[in-house]
């Protein structure tokens, strides 16, 4: 684990702000995921963009989590069904109407543009951060790099892989095309909470 | 569609200026992006990394080649196809025949110029397919039936209303005008779309040869999603779009999203490498994945030494940003499917010489979008040359032709001018032309036309010629030809300051017109002539700077004529010309340092309009500003480097994109408290004084040289 950056952790908080993504810190991974079962509980429920979607009565909130590990999916999983959400750990082709939120972790952070870097080669980690309408990064403060140049060594790595899928994510899904007025949120995520851990 | 003709053109050219809601549209983006653009690049070396972008991208086209071949191989060895389509009908074949190899019913298509230029969504209609583009923008101006607007933003042109209109005639519901809630109709109409497509169709921003890899650049997140939920994914992207390595598309991108829309970076950059995994039934599968390349005239135009920087465009848009023409006409005019500077240039290369015949003549020249431009190109000279070939093909109206004729001829163009001084004399009123023949007076209404002055400067030069100072710096004059005709008091108040701050001042008379103004009609042959003239005329003189009070003149002398000398066998001396061309204002400031005592300070209140050759094409930002402090009270305008819509024959042409321009220009000085307004460059003057005749407005316009004249200490 290479040491902090605290200048360049910083620095992300700084030009997060005017992209808005909201930041928050937390001491763990595990705090992180308390954090996002809390947004996930103070959110409205979802808007489903599908047709022959349920009705709200009968539907639970969503929290879709494809991408993490065994220990922190049942931490998660257990918290949610605490309070009563529907878990999504695969098979998100079946909830393109919507989730409610999606926790994922980043691979990388640059702080200049305030990106977090994900590697998705499965269709699921895709899928996931896309169709959720609050989408969670946690994101550990030792693996933000200043620039994009630095992140230069990760990426090439990851697309030297014979599969995969890079996202560079630096804020929700935005959109200005209707009489330039900035609007979040048309296809993906409408807000990007990031939470950046003590690690 | 058709090409325009020249009627139809005016028309549509008409009716743009005619629509408010256009213009205010337009006007508000122009504002606001420049200001935006100027705070974003605040942490960034913005000239170094254009240079190294332009450097980098000239090095890969000189090896596309490879670089195709290396990016097939690395692509293939992941699952990928990777295809070359030599022309736009290729590509679009090759789509169709994927998407029946695929038993393909429905298409999404996330935003791509390259699929715009080859016309995609048409022949995949006409194969039976159903096409979506996902894009809103896109989305917007497809259930419209339009093309793009602007490369970036393709419904600029529209107003929230339009789009609810359009919106409520798809969804069969009243749909309200709110911005927020219409993005909300597409988030729900598209996600089925998305849902139920079979193959997506994208463009690429960089293919990264290393690795096989493509990068895309999108805001909204609808490239991630068309990427990854149908079964077939065709990325269609220009050869053009090859990088070496992973740091070419980094450097790239720290440009690419500052300029087109001011963003640091675009909120989704999504590198794909490979054919992914997908899940099909519940399992576990492989995604079909294309990528095709597009030639359609590209390896021709890399072979075209004077055009050939055009292909190292990324794409932003910046170009038609800040372009005066297309802030007041919008992209529908400045282009055919690219917009802008680019798009006249591309329309010509990709879309046919006839259908670029007008519009490449729609451009005033004031070098806006080369000082923005991510990668460099020097797109005025580029718009110049293609106006001279487009001569050579197509030839040049009668008065053109042989107008070119006849300053190619100093003698004969001498001759005439004085010629014209006497046939002048019945429309003549006072220091303007009372109407013009019929011919030329077309829409020339708005600006009163100057008159041809009685005696030429090179008339009065002999009694004006300073005394010899033994050991003073010697200076030439380069007059031009509007000076030297029609205003040659701008060069006598030039002389007299020069002479009071003591220097030699040398004129020889066998110079003439610097050949600007017909190498903007594309007149190549007189250029060249002209240029030779002006050269020799001054090799011999031994002076130490050529002054020229022609902001147009000098940068045209200093940047264009080596490139059209170039077959001359003369290069040394053209480069010690270029050397020694300085503007009159900083000839004052840096070379002969003036103090505030040159001048009597009686706090006229004075504004100033910045020639673009002078801003832009010389780079002097300072000097003039601190002349007219030094001698008058400097009111600052807004805009005050735009373009006033001059531009040589340009007003001529268009004189409804000028005449605007200009009332703009004349508002915003006005709005100084102004009294009087100077500037460097006599095209300028001629438009602003001629403009403010016309409104019957009280500016007083002057040359710098006049304006300092009037403030001599004694
Ligand atoms: S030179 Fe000026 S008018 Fe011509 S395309 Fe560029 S910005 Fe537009
Ligand atoms: S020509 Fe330059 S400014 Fe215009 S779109 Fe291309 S890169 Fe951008």
């Amino acid at each position: 684990m290479s040491a902090i950056n605290q200048a360049a952790v910083e620095l992300f908080a700084a030009k997060a702000k005017p992209v808005s993504i909201l930041v928050s810190e937390a001491d763990s991974l595990e705090r992180a995921l308390d954090l996002a079962v809390s947004v996930c509980e103070k959110k409205p429920l979802a808007h489903l963009l599908l047709p022959d979607a349920a009705p709200d009565s009968a539907r639970k909130k969503t929290l879709a989590a494809p991408g993490l590990d065994e220990t922190s999916w049942n931490y998660l999983a257990e918290a949610g069904a605490k309070k009563g959400f529907e878990m999504i750990r695969g098979g998100l082709r079946n909830y393109l109407a919507g989730v409610d939120v999606t926790i994922s972790v980043a691979d990388l952070g640059v702080a200049d543009t305030a990106t977090c870097v994900l590697e998705c080669p499965k269709e699921d980690d895709r899928l996931a951060t896309m169709i959720c309408e609050t989408h969670v990064i946690a994101l550990a403060k030792s693996k933000i790099v200043a620039n994009s140049y630095e992140a230069e060594s990760f990426l090439e790595r990851a697309l030297a892989k014979e599969r995969n899928y890079t996202a560079f994510i630096s804020g929700a899904s935005r959109t200005a095309d209707i009489e330039r007025v900035l609007t979040l949120g048309v296809h993906g995520p409408l807000e990007l909470h990031l939470v950046m851990i003590e690690a | 569609m058709t090409a325009p003709t020249m009627k139809t053109y005016h028309n549509s050219l008409k009716t743009a200026l005619d629509d408010d809601f256009l213009r205010q549209t337009l006007d508000k983006f122009a504002v606001q992006y420049r200001a935006n653009r100027q705070l974003i690049f605040a942490d960034v070396n913005e000239k170094e990394l254009i240079a190294e972008i332009a450097d980098a991208k000239d090095a890969s086209l000189d090896q596309l080649d490879q670089l195709y071949e290396r990016f097939k191989i690395e692509a293939e060895k992941k699952g990928v196809v990777v295809h070359r389509a030599a022309t736009a009908k290729d590509a679009c074949d090759l789509v169709c025949q994927l998407a029946k190899e695929n038993n393909v019913q429905t298409v999404i298509k996330s935003k791509s110029m390259t699929a715009e230029e080859i016309h995609l969504n048409h022949s995949l209609e006409e194969a039976g397919l159903k096409v979506t583009e996902t894009d809103l923008g896109e989305w917007i101006i497809q259930l419209r039936h339009e093309g793009p607007s602007h490369m970036v933003m393709p419904a600029i042109h529209l107003s929230r209303h339009q789009v609810a209109d359009v919106f409520a005639e798809t969804t069969q519901r009243d749909q309200d005008s709110d911005i927020s809630k219409l993005v909300k109709v597409a988030r729900q109409e598209l996600r089925a779309k998305f849902a139920g497509a079979d193959m997506g169709v994208s463009g690429a921003n960089f293919a990264v040869a290393q690795n096989g890899s493509i990068a895309i650049c999108t805001n909204e997140g609808n490239g991630r999603l068309t990427t990854t939920l149908p079964r077939v994914h065709v990325a269609i992207c220009g050869i053009d779009k090859l990088v070496p390595t992973i740091h070419d598309a980094l450097r790239v991108i720290k440009v690419l999203p500052r300029n087109a829309t001011a963003q640091a970076i675009t909120t989704y950059v999504s590198w794909i490498t490979g054919a992914v995994e997908r899940q099909e039934d519940g399992q576990s599968a492989q995604k079909r994945f294309h990528v095709i390349f597009l030639d359609n005239g590209r390896s021709q135009l890399i072979q075209d030494a004077k055009c050939r920087q055009a292909l190292r465009c990324v794409r932003c848009g910046a170009c038609a940003n800040v372009c005066p023409v297309y802030r007041l006409v919008g992209g529908h005019r400045m282009g055919y499917v690219y917009i802008g500077a680019i798009g006249l240039i591309l329309t010509y290369f990709f879309h046919g010489h006839e259908r670029a015949k007008l519009l490449a003549h729609n451009c005033v020249g004031c070098e806006a979008c080369k000082d923005v431009c991510a990668a460099g190109i020097d797109l005025p000279a580029i718009i110049q040359e293609i106006r001279a070939r487009l001569t050579e093909e197509f030839g040049s109206s009668m008065d053109v032709a042989l107008l070119g004729k006849v300053l190619a001829n100093r003698g004969l163009f001498h001759t005439l001018l004085k010629f014209a001084k006497w046939a002048q004399a019945p429309v003549k009123k006072g220091r303007y032309i009372r109407h013009l023949p019929e011919i030329f007076s077309l829409g020339q209404g708005f600006r009163a036309l100057p008159a041809i002055a009685n005696e030429s400067f090179r008339d009065i030069w002999p009694a004006l010629k300073p005394p010899f100072v033994p050991g003073a710096k010697k200076i030439g004059l380069f007059a031009g030809c509007a000076q030297d005709f029609i205003f040659p008091g701008h060069l006598r108040a030039a002389v007299t300051i020069l002479a009071k701050l003591g220097v030699n001042v040398e004129f020889p008379l066998t110079q003439s017109c610097c050949g600007l103004p017909v190498q903007m009609m594309g007149q190549r042959a007189a250029a060249i002539a002209t240029a030779k003239g002006n050269v020799l005329a001054f090799k011999s003189l031994d002076v130490d700077y050529v002054v020229t009070l022609c902001a147009s003149c000098a940068s045209h002398i200093k940047h264009r004529y080596a490139d059209l000398l170039a077959g001359e066998n003369m290069s040394a001396d053209v480069k010690a010309f270029g050397d020694k061309i300085i503007d009159f204002s900083s000839l004052l400031t840096d070379v002969l340092k003036v103090k505030p005592e040159t001048f009597v300070n009686n706090h006229e209140k004075v504004g100033y309009h910045y020639p673009c050759h002078l801003v832009r094409g010389m780079g002097v930002v300072e000097a003039p500003k601190t002349l007219l402090k030094a001698a008058g009270d400097y009111q600052p305008a807004a805009e005050e480097d735009v373009c006033c819509g001059f531009g040589g024959t340009y007003s001529i042409k268009f004189p409804e994109v000028s005449g605007t321009l200009l009332a703009n220009k004349l508002n915003n000085l006005q709005a100084t408290g102004a009294t009087t307004v100077v500037t460097d460059c006599p095209g300028c003057f001629m438009q602003l004084d001629g403009g403010e005749a016309i409104r019957g407005g009280k500016l007083k316009v002057e040359h710098m040289a006049e304006f300092l004249a009037r403030h001599l200490a004694k």
